[in-house]
């Protein structure tokens, strides 16, 4: 296993190139969603795809997840935004840097943009947004319902029952990092990004977002909040759509590299 | 003095995977289970995703970069990957150093 001290906690880091002898088309950090994921729901998914097409790929577990440490706090965005520096830092990552991030990995990504513009060449949001007004009241609710209904292990059981063992081993892990660390009492605290913030986004950004989901809705408001934002909605999709989804996504992904780094035909 | 290096058999590659499992879920800190072809990650062994992760780097360390893990799982469903049990990863393994 790799790891990287970054901003003073252990970080999980796996990093994929292309194959020997192909030259390196650019850097691209993926950054995965909250509570029970990891970035293995990249490893088995983008990450090769990505690099076998010629990219850099960065993938690393958020702080408190995968086997990133868990501090008992530091759970506010800005944590996590700190986290991230560090570690392009310490990766010795000091070139252009394209984001890919799944719902809160997403809203990461915004504000990493905000942080290195001129580090951050795109970002691809998978369901999701920047941390807002309207986010952080989201994140609240979700949150504090989650540490409300924290499943002891009758429920769990009843939840196996019902969902399966998957299902079940996932409620486990939430419940515990929930129970185990201020992520649900701090996270809310993010100071919120204005619409002037926002403009502040200069890089090309490719929303991608599933009918059926409930960010859908965002669709439209962030097209409009961003200077340079393009939107793909995937029918009869919900949240999950980097698991879903993968083949679509790999394409998307893929296709909006070689787009952003076509090289012009001398 | 060169050696060639046999292909190893499907119960030595078992033999080399079980003994990198017992090494990941010591970390997780899981008691010792006899790890078979039959042995499914994720319900005998409790095994997330992440740690899959971990195995294949520990296989590619010992294996060089004929296996790849991402690969052999990149074309799985959720499902599947869900439902894999050690005897797949052992003949994947096996196939790829024949």
């Amino acid at each position: 296993m790799s790891f990287l001290e970054a901003n003073g906690v252990r970080c999980h880091v796996q990093r994929l190139g292309p194959p020997e002898g192909t030259p390196v088309r650019g850097t691209v950090l993926l950054i995965h969603g909250m509570l029970t994921d990891s970035l293995a729901s990249y490893y088995f998914t983008l990450g090769p795809t990505l690099a076998a097409a010629g990219h850099d790929v960065i993938m690393y577990d958020l702080r408190g997840h995968g086997r990133s440490a868990r501090p008992a706090s530091g759970y506010q965005l800005e944590h996590f935004l700190d986290d991230a520096e560090a570690l392009l830092d310490g990766l010795g990552v000091d070139g252009p840097v394209h984001l890919l991030g799944n719902s809160f990995g997403a809203t990461l990504a915004f504000g990493l943009a905000l942080r290195r513009p001129a580090q951050v060449a795109s970002l691809v949001c998978l369901e999701s947004m920047p941390a807002t007004a309207t986010w952080v009241t989201q994140i609240d609710d979700v949150l504090q319902r989650s540490l409300a209904g924290l499943p002891n292990e009758e429920a769990i059981t009843l939840i196996e029952a019902s969902h399966g063992a998957h299902t079940a081993r996932m409620a486990r892990r939430a419940a515990r990092m929930l129970s185990t660390t201020s992520l649900a009492t701090e996270l809310p605290q993010t100071e919120p990004l204005s619409a002037e913030d926002l403009r502040g986004v200069r890089c090309p950004v490719l929303a991608v977002y599933g009918s059926e989901s409930a960010m859908v809705e965002q669709l439209d408001w962030l097209e409009q909040a961003l200077p340079d934002c393009r939107s793909v909605v995937l029918q009869g999709q919900e949240h999950s759509v980097l698991i879903e989804a993968t083949e679509t996504l790999r394409l998307l992904a893929l296709d909006w590299l070689d787009e952003l780094e076509a090289v012009p035909v001398a | 003095m060169t050696t060639t290096q046999q292909a190893p058999t499907e119960q030595e590659v078992l033999t080399a995977i079980a003994g990198m499992l017992t090494e990941v879920l010591d970390e997780i800190g899981l008691d010792d289970v006899e790890i078979t072809m039959e042995t499914s990650f994720t319900e005998d062994l409790e095994i997330e995703s992440i740690d899959l992760v971990t195995l294949a780097g520990a296989l590619r360390a010992h294996w060089g970069d004929r296996v790849n893990v991402a690969d052999f799982i990149a074309g799985m469903e959720l499902d599947e990957i869900i439902e894999l049990r050690v005897g797949s990863l052992v003949r994947y393994v096996t196939a790829q150093l024949a």
